[in-house]
């Protein structure tokens, strides 16, 4: 009996102490509909209800919500162009990467938010910001911040800033050194170091506005986009359920006009010019200080040669190219292990790594840019194998909306016309535009048993590929599309619905191809399985059938990957005649198995950005292995709210 | 003794459904998850953009659109799966599958738009074909959301097991033949010059985590016993996947006896290091304990031999408080070491259960946890039956 009341005893106390921490859940969750309650009190009118229907617009004239109010500090251009003066970036770059030298390290320095070498980066027109505190005490005098150590206004008033930011090592490090930077100006900066979950929660932080000066990072791509960073109609507000990245709050006319312009049309030279005019309005505004480009450091064995590591492309794109001086295997680790092999359900980095040794791709996408690799070249405008026509379209056709969605054209509808506008759609005829691509495939690509590439292939990866039931994490792509017309085994035209402007269109419209012919274990051809039964299928998502340099032959599930040369490869069999992927959690225990030679390659997905990455340059310095740095895409920038709540 | 049992099972059941429901609750309650995730990649527009439909098709695979309450039936008995027998409830509305928006637009003109209630409810018809476990209760733990996508978590967790038992297994079985007579030895001879040392080594083992042990142990025995060109042990993982040359041992055929023997050498000495220290600690004093009663004076005064004294009368009273210690040795068999087997890359159920946390896998997560809290209830009542064999003077009512 004795053992039952201590044990009663025991659940008692463990209720009594769960109790509360769920009751506060419980308050924290019905905080909002409190203060909403008291807003309307305050108002003594209940506000009308209507159900949401269609985006609300917001305009300068519905004043008194949050985030509309200019911030009293950092509305001033000049306080904002005084914190650039008064970065010391280089410095910033070296409290994080020490180990890299003077150059290295001046080579991931930002001036605007695309990276030196993007083909888009503006190189003229753009104001730099180098660092010069004595002009930035200057802007800061002229705005009216005097005194020291803290600056202070006419009123009294300190010229102190939040500065909010996740706890990540990294970026406490260089806050730090930023914070100095900023005393040493005289500008006084509270930090708050938030958990990656709030700062970057779907209802918390960033996408709430919720703060003065905001470090984050983004990550760079071929296509530079940017519309929802840059655009006037993207800046989060209450009004409009907080959509947009636009977290400055930064309306700039002509850069609004030039970013929707650039990513609205397909004219690469044309987009140039209009993201020019982007970055220099948007380093004349200084509402967004690039910082520098993170590292990426990638390790190799000094047995491989033509390892090739790059920001914008994965470093096994180029796996058919590799040598190895001595022995035929390879072994690569990563941390964390691929769920499935199918690319369509999974777009971890690491399944992107392994995919690439078991298919021939469409384009390459090294240095910010395409290269045409399965493609028997790039399918432009400029070429003649893609078309952007201007059509006429009635009320009732399917076409693309400013919202990026396949509807029926009526009354209401906002669209894109061929001349660049956007309007609301009234009646009548308008003209837009529509996009038509014929990709064509180099022959002679095979299965691995041999069977060739053909059209009934292609048009499974089309049908598979844009069923719903398939698993898919977005179907936008497909719903842009009007029709595919296969015309033969290695060529396709893809219609787009009009007002479609995909931007990469050129790197392959298609949708990858799946082998119609294989027979599965049960006895099924694959074509006839049904969309939904393929995520649990062995032969589509544990060892699916290649078309590339290497053959899946084996999987041990938290252990390792088993990949051998493609004999049926259509550049013929490959050099090194074994690749094995090794899954290893721990970093420390990969830069060990690398060091002692377990491993033969770490890729910068491993690696990631700690100490790991100096002892690997400094085992790369004494010739034990070979290390390369490159500047990622990833850049970390420190946002300006323009606006107080 | 059978009304015994009988009442702690009964107990062992409302603990074990107590500990499941604040478990699976808080799992569930914890920030973050596969929709944060799936925003967290929507940074550019454009082809891979997310639209609602999406987000509800994620929310459906994770079955986030069902609410906590039915979902936690759903995975303890795999109810409910659809309407009651003859149809009744069809409609009732047990989750919400997109949450309604409601503008508000206040009287001077200032409008935002707020969640509130449910645009398109999920109800007990629409749970009719979705895919659903028989529920743990009768043995099925579902399907990894995650990490075997729509396969068993059983599967998963059979290929780790036999990792975790051999290492586990091996390190306790040593840590007990160890512990123990060290511990009395320390005793018997306090304050020696062994007592001194070994007490030493014990806070060192006992203080410093286990990470840094696994850290220390690879730099020391693989990478710089690599580098001076001396024997070095393969620095992680259960199995080597390709053949290496050790100086003075030769070639280690990949997958061979030696190569596994190798790998297995430092993750389980860490393990047994660890146990060692706190362990013949614990023996210690419980044996210091028992060797000033009267009663070991009356057998020595007897003339019994020290040895006898020792093992006989001193050794197995000092035992009892060390048996209670053993309770949690049927959990840490199953679920290994988190952080030792993460260091070593150990692919065992510690690793796994990291793995699985940090990718939102809830069913494997949930299947681990609950099994851990089935048999540390185990664990514990065995421990209370030891006693009776220990020590014939309890008895169990």
């Amino acid at each position: 009996m004795v053992s039952f009341t201590k044990r009663a005893v025991a659940i008692v106390m463990v209720m009594a102490m769960i109790i509360p921490v769920l009751a506060a859940c419980g308050g924290g969750a019905a905080q909002p509909q409190v203060i909403r309650e008291t807003v309307v009190v305050v108002q003594t009118a209940e506000p009308v209800r209507e159900t949401v229907v269609e985006t609300v617009v917001v305009t300068e004239a519905v004043a008194p919500e949050p985030y509309t109010t200019p911030h009293p500090i950092l509305s001033d251009i000049r306080v904002r162009r005084a914190i650039a003066y008064c970065t010391n970036r280089p410095e910033l770059i070296a409290s994080v990467y020490p180990y890299l030298t003077p150059e290295q390290q001046q080579e991931l320095l930002m001036d605007t938010f695309l990276p030196k070498a993007h083909w888009a980066a503006a190189k003229e027109n753009i104001t730099v910001y180098p660092f010069d505190p004595e002009k930035g005490k200057q802007l800061l005098e002229e705005a009216g911040w005097t005194g020291e150590p803290i600056r202070s206004n006419a009123n009294g008033e300190p010229l102190s800033l939040r500065f909010t930011t996740t706890n990540a090592q990294f970026r406490q490090t260089w806050s730090a050194v930023f914070i100095r930077q900023m005393q040493a100006c005289g500008i006084q900066i509270i930090p708050t170091y938030a958990p990656a979950s709030w700062w970057f929660g779907s209802s918390t932080g960033l996408r709430r506005r919720d703060f003065e000066l905001g470090a984050f990072a983004w990550v760079g791509q071929a296509d530079p986009g940017g519309q929802t960073l840059y655009a006037c109609n993207q800046i989060p507000l209450p009004s409009n359920n907080w959509e947009g990245q636009n977290y400055m709050g930064w309306c700039n006319e002509r850069a609004s006009r030039a970013i929707i312009a650039a990513n609205n049309t397909l004219d690469r030279a044309e987009r140039i010019r209009q993201y020019a005019i982007v970055q220099e309005e948007f380093t004349k505004d200084m509402v967004s200080l690039p910082l520098f480009n993170r590292l990426e450091a990638y390790a190799a064995t000094n047995r491989l040669k033509n390892f090739k590591p790059n920001p914008t492309e994965y470093y096994t794109a180029n796996a058919d190219e590799w040598e190895l001086t001595e022995g035929d295997t390879l072994v690569l680790g990563f941390t964390q292990e691929p769920q499935t092999m199918w690319s369509l359900i999974e777009s971890a980095a690491v399944q992107r790594v392994a995919s690439q040794l078991l298919g021939v791709p469409a384009t390459t996408s090294y240095d910010y840019d395409y290269q045409p690799v399965g493609l028997d070249g790039l399918s432009t405008i400029e070429s003649g194998r893609a078309t952007n026509v201007d059509v006429e379209v009635k009320e009732g056709d399917i076409v693309w909306n400013t919202d990026g969605e396949a509807v029926p054209l009526a009354p209401g509808v906002e669209i894109t016309t061929a001349d660049g506008e956007t309007i609301t759609y009234q009646g009548g005829t308008v003209k837009m535009k529509q996009l038509t691509v014929t990709d064509k495939w180099i022959s002679g690509i095979k299965w691995e048993d041999g069977e060739p590439l053909k059209k009934a292939d292609f048009e499974l990866a089309y049908k598979i590929n844009c069923d719903p039931d398939s698993g898919a994490t977005s179907l936008t792509y497909c719903n842009s599309i009007k029709s595919i017309d296969f015309k033969s085994d290695t060529e396709y035209t893809v219609t787009f619905h009009p007002g479609v402007q995909w931007p990469t269109y050129f790197a392959g419209a298609g949708l990858g191809a799946y082998p119609s012919h294989q027979v599965l274990s049960d006895g099924r051809k694959l074509a006839d399985v049904p969309a939904a039964e393929w995520q649990t299928l062995p032969e589509i998502i544990e060892r699916p059938l290649s078309n590339g340099p290497y053959i899946l032959k084996e999987w041990v599930k938290g252990q390792s990957m088993t990949f051998e040369a493609n004999p049926n490869y259509y550049k013929g069999e490959v050099k090194v005649k074994k690749v094995i992927i090794k899954f290893i959690a721990d970093t420390n225990q990969a830069v060990a198995q690398l060091l002692t030679g377990e491993v033969d390659v770490l890729g910068s997905e491993t690696l990631g950005a700690g100490a790991e990455v100096q002892t690997v340059i400094e085992a790369g310095k004494e010739g034990k292995i070979q290390a390369f740095v490159v500047a990622s895409p990833t850049w970390e920038h420190i946002d300006m709210n323009l606006f107080t709540k | 003794m059978a009304g015994y049992l009988a009442r702690r099972f009964l107990q062992m059941l409302l603990v074990a459904l107590v500990a499941a429901i604040c478990s699976y609750g808080m799992l569930y309650l914890v920030p973050g998850g596969p929709i944060d995730q799936l925003l967290a990649e929507q940074q550019n527009t454009g082809q891979n953009r997310i639209t609602e439909d999406d987000i509800r098709r994620v929310r459906e695979r994770f079955e986030l659109d069902i609410y906590l309450p039915f979902r936690f039936t759903r995975w303890l008995i795999g109810w409910p799966a659809g309407p009651l027998p003859g149809g009744i409830g069809a409609d009732w509305q047990v989750g919400c599958s997109i949450p309604g928006q409601v503008r508000l637009r206040y009287p001077d003109g200032r409008v935002e738009v707020v969640e509130e209630g449910c645009e398109v409810p999920v109800t007990l018809a629409d749970l009719e074909g979705r895919k659903v476990s028989r529920g743990i209760v009768f043995g099925d733990f579902g399907m990894s959301q995650v990490m075997l996508r729509g396969r068993p978590v059983t599967d998963l967790i059979m290929t780790r097991l036999p990792y975790t038992l051999y290492l586990m297994g091996a390190s306790i079985l040593l840590s007990i033949l160890i512990a123990i007579p060290i511990g009395v030895y320390s005793a018997v001879r306090q304050y020696s010059r062994f007592d001194y040392v070994m007490t030493t080594v014990a806070f060192i083992g006992a203080s410093l985590p286990s990470f840094v042990f696994g850290i220390f142990a690879i730099l020391l025995f693989s990478v710089l016993a690599k580098n001076a060109g001396l024997p070095y042990l393969p620095p992680g993982d259960a199995v080597g996947v390709r053949d290496y040359t050790i100086p003075w041992i030769g070639t280690v055929q990949a997958g061979s006896f030696l190569d596994r023997f190798l790998r297995f050498l430092m993750p389980c000495g860490v393990l047994t290091f660890i146990n060692i220290a706190g362990w013949s600690r614990f023996v210690r004093g419980s044996m210091l304990e028992v060797l000033s009663l009267d009663y070991v004076r009356t057998a020595r005064a007897k003339g019994v031999a020290e040895r006898v004294v020792i093992l006989k009368h001193a050794l197995r009273n000092s035992l009892i408080p060390f048996v209670t210690l053993l309770a949690g040795i049927l959990v840490s068999l199953f679920s290994g070491a988190l952080i030792t087997e993460t260091v070593f890359n150990w692919p065992g159920i510690g690793r796994l259960f990291i793995d699985a946390l940090s990718r939102n896998d809830y069913n494997v997560v949930m299947a681990l946890l609950i099994i851990n809290i089935v048999l540390l209830l185990i664990g514990i009542l065995i421990v209370d039956i030891l006693y009776t064999v220990v020590d014939p003077r309890i008895r169990l009512t």
